[in-house]
Parts: C-alpha cells; sequence; structure tokens
C-alpha cells in the first residue's frame, strides 16, 4: 500500500463524519460577514496601548498556526508524508516550508511496533488536517479569496542536530539525549506530548476572545474538547506503557520524559504552573495517576497567545520567532506573533 | 483509615493543583453576586506578559445570570451523577453530606447490597484502571465543589441518582436498551475493572457533548470555567475511550459494546439518520488489529470537531427515554433532575 493508499484509507474511515457535517460550513458562512474590519474587533487591554485590536480572523489565523505545525508532525509520523500543497496557501505572510532535517532525527514515518499506537497516529493526523482545513475555511468565510487566511509559516519537525525537535530536548531538565521523535513508538508518544496540552490550552485561553460570535465560539470548544481527547490518548498510551514496562527513571523513560517536557513548557511560558507531567501520586488509598492535567477545581489550564507561543518558540523571552517556527507565526496582527517575556 | 479519610487524603495530594488556585475559589465564592463587575475570571489569568496582546475578554452582564444558573445547575445535575458513580467505584462511598445540599428536593443514592449494587470495584487484577478511577473521581468531585461554589446559595440539591447494576438499576436498563446486556440480563459495572470502563464509556462523551452545547448560552464570567471542564471531560473520556481500545484489541466484545452503547446513545437523543446524524460513535474504527487500524478514541464531525447536545438530548440520555415517555424522569435520575428553571429539567417528548 502506497502512503497516498494510507491517507485515503484513513480519511475513509471518517466518512461518516463527513457526511452529517457538509451542512455546517453553509450554515457558519451564513453568518455575519467574518472581515478584518467586520464585526466584533474587540478591544483590547491598556497594558498593550501600541497593539492593534485582535478581530476573530487574527485569533482564528494565530489557532491555524498551530494546526499547520500539528498536521504537518502527525502527517510525517503517520504517513511519511506531509499536508498537500493547496492546504498551505494564503495572503497573510510569507508561506514557509516544512524543515525535516536529513538522517538520523529526520521528519519521516514511524515505524511503529504498537499497532495500537500506529491507528492513533493514524487517527490524531486525520484530525488534524480536518482542523487545518476547517479553519481554513472558516477564514476564507463566503468568498473564494485566500487573502485573510494565514500562509503556512515556515515549519522545523526536524529532530536532528540543529532541529527544533533536538533543541527542545536539550532544553529539558533532565536532557532528553539522543532523543529521535520518529524512531519509535514511545519517541513518537514523547513528541506528541509536547504538543497537546498545548493545543488545549491556546483554545481554552482563546474562548473569550471568540465570545461574541457563536458559531466559532462553538467550533472553538469542539476543536477544544478533540485536543483533549488527544492528549488523553498520548498521556494514558504514555503512561500504560511506561508502567508496562518499568525501565529504571531515565530521561528516556515514558513518565520521567513527560515530567521534563512539563517542566520546560513551565520554564518558558512564565511562573504560574500551567503544566503537568504524568507521573502518579500515592497514598493510603492508593495509587493515583495523572492522565489529566487540572487545576485545584478540576479545571483545565489556560494560555495567552504569548504563553503558547514561548512554548513553540522555545524561548522564555520576548520573541517573534525560533524553534518550531523559525521565522515565527503567521498573523495579520503583529501582537499575536510575539512571545511574552519571562 | 475510613474510606472518607481515603478520598481526603488523595484529594489533599494533590498538592500542585491547589497551590496555584487557592484565590480562586475564593474569588468565585463571592463572584454570583458580583455581577456587572470585575472580571470573575480574571482571577484565573497567570497574565505575566507585558509584550504582546492577549485574546480580549468580554465584560461580564448581568442580563445573562438567570440563564447562568440554569446552566451551571444543569452541569451540576450530571457531575453529581459522575461523580458518585466514580466514587464509590474508586472508594466506596458516595460523596459527604456537606456536597449534597441546595434548591430542590434533595434525593439519596440508590444504594443496597449484593451483586450491581454501587460498591468498591476490585481492581486488584488491573490496578492500572483503579489507578485511573481515582484520578477520575476526585476530578468529578472538584467539578461538583467548583460549580456549587460558583453557584453559592442558588446551587441545587443532589436530586435521587440511580449507579445501581441491579435487575432494576438504571445501569442494567441502559445496558439492555444497547443490548449489551441480554433482555433479562445484567450489567454490574462495578463487578470488575472492564465493566467499570464500559459504565464510565456510558458517561464520558455526554459530559464533552452537554458542555459544548451549553458553549453559546453561557455568559462569558463563565465561559473559560466552562471551557475547562469541558476539557477535562474530554480528557477522561479519551482516556477511557484509549484503555478500551488497546483492551479491545485482544478482546472484541469491548469494541462491539461501546458500538451499541453509542448507537443506544444515538437512538436516545433522536439523531439516528435524519437530518441530525449521527453523533455518537464507538471505538473501533477500521481494521482494529491489523497493520493499518484507524482507531476512532475521539468521536468528532467531519471537519474533526466534536459534537454537541442540547439540554433536551441530554436529559434524554441520563433518563433513558427513547420512547418519550420518561420525558421528566427516569433511567440515572429517578425523580428528575433539579433546576430553577423547568425547561432545564426535561428531555424530548
Amino acid at each position: 500500500m502506497t502512503q497516498t493508499d494510507q491517507i485515503i484509507e484513513a480519511f475513509d474511515a471518517r466518512a461518516r463524519r463527513r457526511e452529517e457535517r457538509r451542512g455546517f460550513f453553509k450554515n457558519a458562512m451564513g453568518m455575519a460577514a467574518v472581515t478584518a474590519a467586520g464585526a466584533a474587533a474587540m478591544s483590547i487591554a491598556s497594558d498593550a496601548a501600541a497593539q492593534t485590536a485582535v478581530t476573530e480572523v487574527d485569533v482564528l489565523n494565530f489557532a491555524l498556526n498551530l494546526e499547520y505545525l500539528e498536521a504537518q508532525f502527525y502527517s510525517y509520523a503517520a504517513f511519511g508524508t506531509g499536508l498537500p500543497a493547496n492546504l498551505l496557501t494564503g495572503g497573510v505572510g510569507t508561506q514557509g516550508t516544512v524543515v525535516t532535517g536529513t538522517g538520523t532525527g529526520s521528519a519521516r514515518q514511524v515505524q511503529f511496533s504498537d499497532r495500537g499506537i500506529a491507528a492513533y497516529a493514524r487517527e490524531i493526523a486525520a484530525d488534524e488536517v480536518a482542523h487545518v482545513t476547517f479553519l481554513r475555511a472558516a477564514i476564507r468565510g463566503t468568498g473564494t479569496s485566500d487573502a485573510l487566511i494565514a500562509a503556512q509559516p515556515q515549519i522545523d519537525i526536524s529532530g536532528a542536530t540543529g532541529g527544533a525537535f533536538a533543541a527542545a530536548a536539550a532544553s529539558t531538565t533532565p536532557a532528553l539525549t539522543g532523543f529521535d521523535p520518529y524512531a519509535n513508538d514511545d519517541s513518537f508518544l514523547q513528541a506528541a506530548f509536547i504538543f497537546e496540552d498545548v493545543g488545549v490550552t491556546a483554545y481554552k485561553g482563546a474562548a473569550g476572545a471568540l465570545f461574541n460570535n457563536k458559531t466559532y465560539l462553538e467550533a472553538a470548544a469542539g476543536i477544544l474538547a478533540v485536543e483533549a481527547y488527544h492528549a488523553a490518548i498520548v498521556r494514558t498510551a504514555l503512561y500504560a506503557r511506561g508502567i508496562a514496562t518499568p525501565t529504571i527513571i531515565t530521561a528516556q523513560n515514558n513518565v520521567a520524559a513527560t515530567t521534563a517536557i512539563s517542566n520546560l513548557r513551565d520554564s518558558v511560558d512564565g511562573t504560574t504552573d500551567l503544566d503537568q507531567g504524568i507521573a502518579a501520586t500515592t497514598t493510603n488509598a492508593g495509587t493515583t495517576s495523572n492522565i489529566v492535567p487540572l487545576d485545584a477545581n478540576g479545571l483545565a489550564f489556560s494560555r495567552t497567545p504569548a504563553q503558547v507561543l514561548n512554548i513553540v518558540y522555545l524561548n522564555p523571552r520576548s520573541v517573534t520567532a525560533g524553534g518550531f517556527f523559525p521565522n515565527g507565526i503567521n498573523n495579520g496582527n503583529s501582537g499575536l506573533r510575539s512571545s511574552a517575556a519571562n | 483509615m475510613t474510606k472518607e479519610l481515603s478520598v481526603l487524603a488523595i484529594v489533599e495530594a494533590t498538592a500542585a493543583r491547589r497551590r496555584a488556585r487557592r484565590a480562586f475559589m475564593k474569588t468565585a465564592a463571592t463572584g454570583v453576586a458580583a455581577v456587572g463587575g470585575l472580571s470573575l475570571l480574571a482571577a484565573c489569568g497567570g497574565d505575566d506578559d507585558n509584550m504582546s496582546v492577549p485574546f480580549p475578554t468580554p465584560t461580564p452582564t448581568a442580563t445573562s445570570v438567570s440563564t447562568d444558573v440554569a446552566v451551571l445547575n444543569f452541569a451540576l445535575n450530571l457531575e453529581y451523577l459522575e461523580a458518585q458513580f466514580y466514587s464509590y467505584a474508586a472508594f466506596g462511598t458516595g460523596l459527604s453530606a456537606s456536597l449534597l445540599t441546595g434548591t430542590g428536593t434533595q434525593g439519596s443514592v440508590v444504594t443496597g447490597s449484593g451483586d450491581g449494587f454501587p460498591r468498591a470495584v476490585n481492581f486488584t487484577a488491573d490496578p492500572l484502571i483503579g489507578q485511573y478511577a481515582r484520578e477520575i473521581a476526585q476530578d468529578e468531585i472538584a467539578h461538583v465543589t467548583f460549580l456549587r461554589t460558583a453557584l453559592g446559595s442558588a446551587a441545587v440539591a443532589q436530586p435521587a441518582i440511580d449507579i445501581s447494576g441491579t435487575a432494576t438499576g438504571a445501569f442494567t436498563a441502559a445496558a439492555r436498551a444497547a443490548g449489551v446486556v441480554a433482555s433479562n440480563g445484567l450489567f454490574d459495572p462495578y463487578a470488575s475493572p472492564t465493566n467499570f470502563l464500559l459504565g464510565a464509556y456510558i458517561f464520558e462523551d455526554i459530559g464533552v457533548t452537554a458542555y459544548k452545547g451549553a458553549s453559546p448560552v453561557i455568559s462569558s464570567m463563565y465561559l473559560e470555567a466552562a471551557a475547562g471542564i469541558l476539557a477535562a471531560e474530554a480528557y477522561h473520556a479519551g482516556l477511557v475511550r484509549t484503555i478500551l481500545y488497546t483492551r479491545g484489541v485482544t478482546n472484541a466484545d469491548l469494541i462491539t459494546a461501546t458500538t451499541k452503547i453509542s448507537d443506544a446513545r444515538d437512538l436516545l437523543d433522536g439523531t439516528t439518520g435524519g437530518t441530525n446524524g449521527d453523533d455518537d460513535q464507538g471505538i473501533a474504527g477500521t481494521n482494529i488489529g491489523a497493520a493499518n487500524a484507524v482507531s476512532n478514541i475521539v468521536p468528532t464531525d467531519s471537519n474533526g470537531i466534536a459534537y454537541s447536545r442540547s439540554v433536551q438530548q441530554v436529559h434524554n440520555i441520563a433518563y433513558l427515554n427513547a420512547t418519550g415517555a420518561n420525558r421528566t424522569r427516569g433511567g440515572f435520575f429517578p425523580a428528575g433532575t433539579n433546576n430553577p428553571n423547568p425547561a432545564f429539567t426535561v428531555g424530548l417528548g
């Protein structure tokens, strides 16, 4: 079976999902026109005096950049190829390529030994591609122009020397030495772990910004839920495999790796603890897992767009590029392209 | 150590979660009264950046509060149900009495002894699932506590709850309706770790669709909190579905059961076929166990987006209201749900 066939098959598995929601776009596109100058350009907190108001399109484009990253990573890992060219164009920003690297650690199809993990990878890849497609259509609106859509920026999903995954792995404490995201089931899951909870916190943080457009709000809530399902798959699989093969606690161990990665995310996104690994706690009542990262109220965490960028730029400072986005993300609002100064 | 103390010990163990948000609960407790004032959820933000643009947060308005009270109480009824089920399964005991009071008629959990009655699941054969049970139980208790605090004196009491797997219990009725057991069979969700997972499966995706369905009507004051619970429920559902899939690769009955339960939920909420489509899906995906398998852990539409259910649809499922006969009560809520807005207590006719 060719890679293309595999992709088609994965999407065919989703066929019945497709049938029922054809009408959605039609309805969504019938909404009040979403243009940069359109309604609901919301005012900005006073501390960002020099910035332009964030529009709904800006918010959707912010999400689109993250989905490009996730979709490319999962697509390479599951199928060995990236997104089709017609999903990468747009009138906002400069279109970039995918940095795959060469040799050990380069972006490529994972040779899974666990068919369950492979099945998850294909499922998640199809979902993330669907998110890219959906967001592009939502931003495009009623017209046919791609002028408002953020083009895919340069994306680095390489685990080779100099690649973003290599940089991330070197930044954890302890460092994940020799980390190749595409080497095997466990390294794939660990790499996925780097992204997944970030998407949840980003969509949750964005909920308020879409408040005035109930169609987008509900759609964003739906993507939020899906990202949380994905994160749960990844965390559950990591934990179960970590327990099943309780190798010594090293950086290469699944549970320890999540703690290290979680600490990395916390170290770059500011002083608030918004992140948790999957390590369990044990009390007299027994051992309790931590698949779900929540606060004391049982609520998931939120991140501001700037905090999200700290993580994907792999930088605690206020910068406009780096890490998984070597040239920064594409967004019509310059205020949404900078990470926070932590 | 008593069971209740054990529960406390687990809650105590989550120090990391507790640290960050003490201040929030304090604010939330008085927040309902402070309508039109400062944004409650501003207390959530770790807004330590001065360089970049935050996403704008709309200003809360007073007009939406009555809808909020209805929506949050609707959610509280579901959380009572989930918290009681997981608490019994994980710890062998229900919620403490102080978490059950409020407006409306307070009910009790249908308890008893023997096969099918709510009790601690013996996880010895599969201790990993026991860890998950304790985690989810603790999360659901936190949701009850959070919603009660947010609602303050407007919180509804726990209604009567049936989480029994006896011949007349709601779990058995649900499993019979789904064809998971024969029409005269029993479904005891406390009998084994696997049965517990299937019991959990009956609830979990419903919470996701209910919170998502409520997202357009909730006010800005509670939007982010509701989104946070939505995410937690989706994590739980993802966890349960992932474990069922993992176990199901070598136990096809589990996969089949999820398909049957999802089909039953489709029947109950009125979305089988027709214009509303199939908004519930089992985990089977395609080619399970084969090298080219694609799982279906995440139930989504063609856009990769989770589904919504209306308040009425959720009640149809919770009341096991396939025929319209149980429009106001039944199934897991034998006396109906409690809500100051009666429209939030009924299923489709």
